[in-house]
């Protein structure tokens, strides 16, 4: 995996996370009522999703993520003109309502939004890797001292994939069933450089498997506005299942940790089912499972590069993680993409979490 | 100890039909790979600075796609090497984040080889409402060098006032007449370039230029190689704005002058063949796209 050295530069650590969740809920059985073939798909039962939460009239990719990255600005110690670089790493990029921005890129106007007017900025996509790949890119920024802070943040308004493939999903062998899983929402963090004796992220390694790279295509749709996803989820689910132990062993490895130093695992939130799976051949594979793991699918849907994002924020908010704590962020994206991001928990716990 | 251009490789298409921004990057990519004797599995960072492609394809990054058709690890080899790919975008200036990113990458260590690609193609004949650049793909290796400064100094400078001269949006667009299992309408790619935006970019890039220069202690006089894109309407001129010599200004011929995100690899495939790059101690990048975004990046031996 391509990994940072282990060298004794600095490190960096989550300074600040933000989130916002549109207020409207759908719960999953409103959507499979919607299709327009008779399904008979057990969606809830499948994927453990009991609701998922969709952007209103005005809401868009854009305003999801300006909404979260103010929402992390509001705890942190950086005002945004402290900012040195914004990454937006949304797969959607509606702006203006339906509109999917190419160019000027996303990151030049959320920029503008939280006035972060000394900031470099760019998009950068790698499907729900997306925001991941963002602080790994960071992570070499601050830790090689290019830049002080910086803020990753995506907005996904993804629920449209959904009403898309309730138009055409015939069975449960469609390969737009894991379109209808999808929730929007918005995620930020800043990342900057940890002071001495911190927390901050130990370890930091992706890796494409790239023979499987048409897996999940999506491309904008021919039945509706947004766009629409065509995913091989078994198939993705095998590889995950066969390959990520041992590329988190490999990960891993640099730094001396093993998976039993783990004691929060937040695996890409795809369904509740597929992580079950997941941790078992885990177990059968390395002997061991983190000490919790972290699921909060069943709420949200999988909200795409997000998910990780909203797991940490919801568990801070709710006083799960102690300082010491060590979370494994583990990225399971298209592509394929597999990212491993460890971090020590440090003062993102004292912080004030009131939503 | 630098961060250097290895090779350089361009891919136009090479019938009247549509290529394809994927083809045209991994041709851009086996060349540039051959020309450098390089096994692609070396490739440990593949970043991918194209925004256009066929069918507008959204997920996963245009990046890994490319990555297996190199062969570029598409597995990780049984001591663990493998590749990581993604994509950046950040339209004309794509290419200069690219090398930003990885030269960091390099410089840390992270990685021994990183390969950039850029190509932009119309994502289909009955998705296309506008697309003013040429159709054409690109590819360079970077690497760290012991003996060479390379590149030494980049900086990034938006003016989101003049956002709206260059945009490119998929829309979803209703049909006048819907006729029984029309979906009532269609997404379409438009990409508009309004009146002033090139006389926009070069006032931008001018004044940001000029700072950036004398902010690194180069004259004009000194600037060997000016590979400044948009080459039309742009390039010249702000050569002759800085009061640079107009014979260092690249020229990348018709073919390729309104090419997009490929635009600086294409400039600098040109100066290397024809031996101008060879010959250079300081060369000057300066690309302006939308946003208005614009990048200078020094490259020094």
């Amino acid at each position: 995996m391509t990994t940072e050295p282990a060298t004794s530069v600095a490190t960096a650590r989550f300074e600040s996370i933000g989130v916002h969740l549109p207020a409207t809920r759908v719960p999953t059985s409103a959507l499979m009522a919607s299709t327009r073939h008779r399904t008979g798909i057990e969606l809830e039962r499948l994927t453990g999703i009991h609701e998922h939460r969709v952007a209103a009239e005005g809401e868009d990719s854009y305003t999801l993520a300006v909404s979260a990255a103010r929402d992390c600005l509001s705890r942190s110690q950086y005002g945004a003109t402290e900012l040195d670089m914004v990454i937006v790493t949304s797969i959607s990029k509606y702006h203006g309502g339906m509109r999917q921005r190419l160019e000027p890129p996303l990151s030049l106007f959320v920029k503008e939004a939280i006035g972060a007017t000394n900031a470099n900025s760019f998009d950068l996509s790698n499907a729900c890797a997306g925001m991941l790949t963002g602080v790994f890119v960071l992570n070499d920024f601050i830790r090689r001292g290019a830049i002080r802070r910086g803020l990753v943040v995506s907005g996904e308004s993804i629920s449209q994939l959904g009403r898309n493939a309730a138009k055409q999903v015939r069975s449960v062998l469609s390969r737009q069933l894991a379109s209808l899983t999808l929730g929007d929402a918005g995620a930020a963090v800043i990342v900057d450089r940890a002071e001495p004796g911190d927390g901050g992220i130990d370890v930091a390694a992706f890796t494409t498997l790239a023979e499987h790279s048409r897996l999940c295509l999506a491309y904008p749709s021919r039945v509706g506005p947004g766009a629409t996803m065509y995913t091989q989820a078994r198939a993705i689910h095998r590889v995950a299942i066969d390959d990520s132990p041992g590329l988190v062993q490999e990960a891993l490895g640099p730094s001396g940790l093993h998976l039993d130093d783990i004691d929060w695992f937040i695996p890409h939130q795809t369904s509740a089912r597929a992580i079950r799976s997941g941790l078992k051949m885990l177990e059968e594979r390395i002997g061991v499972v983190p000490r919790h793991t972290v699921v909060n699918v069943e709420e949200y849907g999988n909200t795409s590069s997000t998910t990780h994002f909203l797991a940490l924020h919801r568990y801070l908010q709710e006083g799960k993680f102690a300082p010491g704590d060590r979370v494994l962020l583990l990225a399971l994206a298209s592509g394929l993409e597999i990212g491993v991001v460890v971090l020590t928990m440090d003062r993102l716990v004292n912080l004030s979490w009131a939503s | 100890m630098g961060v250097v251009i290895e090779t350089t490789a361009v891919a136009v298409p090479t019938s009247p039909a549509s290529h394809g921004a994927r083809r045209l990057a991994d041709t851009a990519a086996r060349h540039c790979l051959h020309e450098a004797g390089r096994d692609p599995a070396t490739v440990d960072m593949l970043v991918n600075a194209g925004v256009y492609r066929e069918r507008g394809l959204g997920e996963p990054a245009l990046a890994a796609l490319i990555q297996e058709d190199l062969e570029a690890n598409p597995t990780p080899r049984e001591d663990g090497h493998g590749t990581f790919s993604f994509d950046i975008d950040n339209g004309a200036c794509g290419f200069l984040t690219g090398v930003d990113v990885l030269r960091g990458f390099l410089l840390s260590g992270a990685i021994e080889v990183g390969m950039l690609v850029a190509s932009d193609s119309p994502p289909g004949p009955l998705q296309t409402r506008g697309f003013p650049f040429a159709e054409s793909g690109a590819a360079a290796v970077l690497l760290r060098d012991p003996h060479e400064d390379g590149f030494t100094a980049l900086r990034f400078q938006t003016f989101p006032e003049y956002a709206a001269l260059l945009e490119g949006v998929w829309e979803w667009r209703a049909h006048r007449r819907v006729r029984p299992g029309d979906p009532g309408g269609s997404n379409r790619l438009a990409v508009l370039e309004r009146p002033g935006f090139r006389g926009r970019a070069l006032d931008c890039a001018h004044d940001t230029t000029a700072r950036f220069l004398a902010d690194n202690g180069v004259s004009a006089g000194e600037v060997d190689l000016l590979i400044a894109t948009p080459e039309a309407g742009f390039a010249d001129p702000l050569g002759e704005r800085l009061g640079i010599d107009e014979n260092v200004v690249v020229h990348v011929g018709e073919r390729l002058i309104r090419a997009h995100t490929a635009a600086p690899i294409a400039a600098m495939d040109v100066a290397r063949r024809t031996g101008k790059w060879a010959e250079a101690h300081t060369i000057l990048f300066v690309s302006a796209g939308s946003g208005i975004t614009v990048a200078q990046a020094l490259y020094r031996r």
